[in-house]
């Protein structure tokens, strides 16, 4: 499943608005946003600013769009394409309730390109969406 | 314009106009920053949460004692300093190490420990107090007990007021034993580097100082040069203590005798996790749970076969032999390693940010030149004396 990532815009709260007025209530959270043709991820790091060597936590809310299964699920881990490798460390995701999550523990442990890998769970299968970002 | 192209054309750009001296070595934005990231040094101190006993001058004095002290090996005869001596900036200057028994690692320096995530080549260890309890009970390296340990801080008058007025009274032998590691981790926790020639052209180039960027040889700029750029060096040797705490597989043979290797990483988070000292366990003092983050989450895979941790580089060219098991005698050794990486020899889960360098002649000598530059000229020094402790004369 192909995924993008979307900065905040018009053409994002536009889709939301379009996919009914609940779900652009419940995912109008700030945060980076990614979205696939089922599901809007809206996500954000704490601390905001990740250091090479530190750990950190990722804070998302996990929004059904348009009809289909509601995710009942997340999971949350992140690779350098280049290097062809993941983090060392697994992250623990802690389910916050009404479609909100915590996972802790990632560490980035090398400069340049990552990409947050998103796991969704629902009814009939798992989909993936994948956000890029650059750590210096 | 970022800070670091500010900095570049701070350097770069009126030279003339400010009766500055030409840049020998004409670094890009994204070299600056990389630069920068190698600093401030020192770095601020910081306590360990996970040791109590981390900054009390108490501890630190009996940590000294305990670190020179060959009784708290089984034979009498080797103590902490037998492979970290402060002559060979606490190293032992053999390819692999001897305790009781010969080893198959290097013996790393213990300086700036403090500062690093794990500990051991392998990172079996989660705290310098752990690694230190580690070295003591090995039946190959120190090879003592619980009660022998014990037994040393209660024979010892000074010793004993040293951990009683730091850890108080009625502690058991393997109380005792805990103690004795976070002394040492204490003492240990005080053992930073200086300032090298690295660190004074870092700092002038953030404060846009060419006059003072100048006085670095241009040899060393030109490795550095090549350090942070072509040779991505500075991705796993990264920041102030030119480390970035974790492991790699960068090609060199796990093999530590016919039939035997060493699994490296691997080997080295199944033994973390089953460490009854480890931070997961009950003698970690941080109560908040954060200090033990790292051991919480750190994951097995197959790809840590054959990883060992990225050492620091400060001081390294007093730190020979080099890798894990002391293969290569001089760092021309090592930058010939990775002139000419042989990619067949990298594991199929090595790093795939390796290449060879293809070095010429001049562009190895730059480059020793720059690690040579790491080196802080009181490295070889005696520790300080500990502080006097006027109860425990």
């Amino acid at each position: 499943m192909s995924a993008r990532r979307r900065s905040a815009g018009w053409l994002l709260a536009a889709a939301l608005a379009a996919a009914g007025p609940t779900l652009a209530r419940e995912c109008n959270a700030p945060g980076n946003r990614i979205e696939s043709d089922r599901v809007v991820i809206v996500y954000r790091t704490a601390p905001p600013k990740i250091a090479v060597g530190k750990h950190f936590a990722v804070e998302a809310l996990v929004c059904a769009k348009g009809a289909g299964a509601p995710p009942t699920g997340l999971r949350v881990d992140a690779a350098m394409p280049e290097h062809r490798h993941g983090m060392n460390y697994r992250a623990r995701v802690l389910p916050l309730g009404e479609g909100r999550y915590r996972a802790e523990g990632l560490l980035f442990h090398m400069p340049g390109r990552w990409q947050f890998l998103f796991d969704v769970d629902r009814a009939g299968g798992a989909e993936r969406l994948a956000a890029e970002i650059v750590v210096e | 314009m970022n800070r670091a192209a500010v900095l570049l054309a701070a350097l770069t750009g009126s030279a003339a106009a400010a009766g500055e001296p030409p840049p020998s070595v004409a670094f890009t934005p994204q070299e600056t920053h990389r630069i920068l990231q190698h600093g401030p040094w020192p770095q601020p101190k910081v306590s360990d949460p996970s040791n109590r006993a981390s900054g009390d001058p108490r501890a630190i004095a009996l940590g000294r004692a305990l670190f020179f002290d060959p009784r708290l090996s089984a034979n009498g005869a080797v103590a902490c300093s037998s492979c970290h001596v402060p002559a060979k900036a606490w190293t032992d200057g053999r390819a692999r190490a001897i305790g009781l028994a010969p080893l198959d690692r290097n013996a790393p320096s213990v300086v700036n420990a403090r500062l690093l995530r794990w500990f051991s080549w392998d990172g079996g260890a989660d705290s310098v107090w752990s690694q230190a309890l580690r070295a003591m009970l090995s039946p190959s390296e120190m090879g003592a007990s619980a009660a022998q340990i014990g037994g040393v801080l209660h024979a010892d008058r000074r010793l004993a007021c040293l951990h009683e007025a730091t850890f108080g009274a009625g502690r058991d032998d393997t109380q005792a034993m805990v103690d004795a590691a976070k002394a040492i981790a204490a003492f240990v926790a005080t053992l930073a580097s200086g300032r090298t020639p690295f660190d004074d052209f870092r700092d002038a180039l953030a404060r846009g100082e060419r006059r003072a960027a100048a006085r670095y040889p241009a040899a060393a700029q030109r490795g550095l040069k090549m350090f942070v750029g072509k040779g991505n060096c500075s991705m796993c040797h990264f920041g102030p203590n030119f480390t970035n705490g974790e492991f790699h597989d960068i090609g060199v043979p796990f093999l530590v005798a016919p039939g035997r290797v060493d699994p490296g990483r691997h080997g080295g988070i199944k033994r973390v996790l089953a460490d009854p000292f480890n931070l997961l366990g009950s003698f970690n003092d941080d109560a908040s749970g954060v200090a033990a983050t790292k051991t919480r989450h750190v994951e097995l895979q197959h790809a840590n076969f054959g990883q060992f941790k990225t050492p620091s580089l400060r001081n390294v060219a007093l730190t020979a032999p080099y890798m894990h098991d002391g293969r290569f005698a001089t760092l021309r050794d090592v930058v010939r390693h990775y002139s000419e990486l042989d990619m067949e020899r990298i594991h199929t889960h090595g790093e795939q940010l390796l290449r060879p360098l293809k070095l010429t002649d001049g562009e190895s000598n730059d480059l020793i030149a720059f690690l040579e530059s790491l080196t802080d000229p009181s490295a070889t020094a005696e520790p300080r004396p500990a502080a006097p402790v006027p109860e425990c004369r």
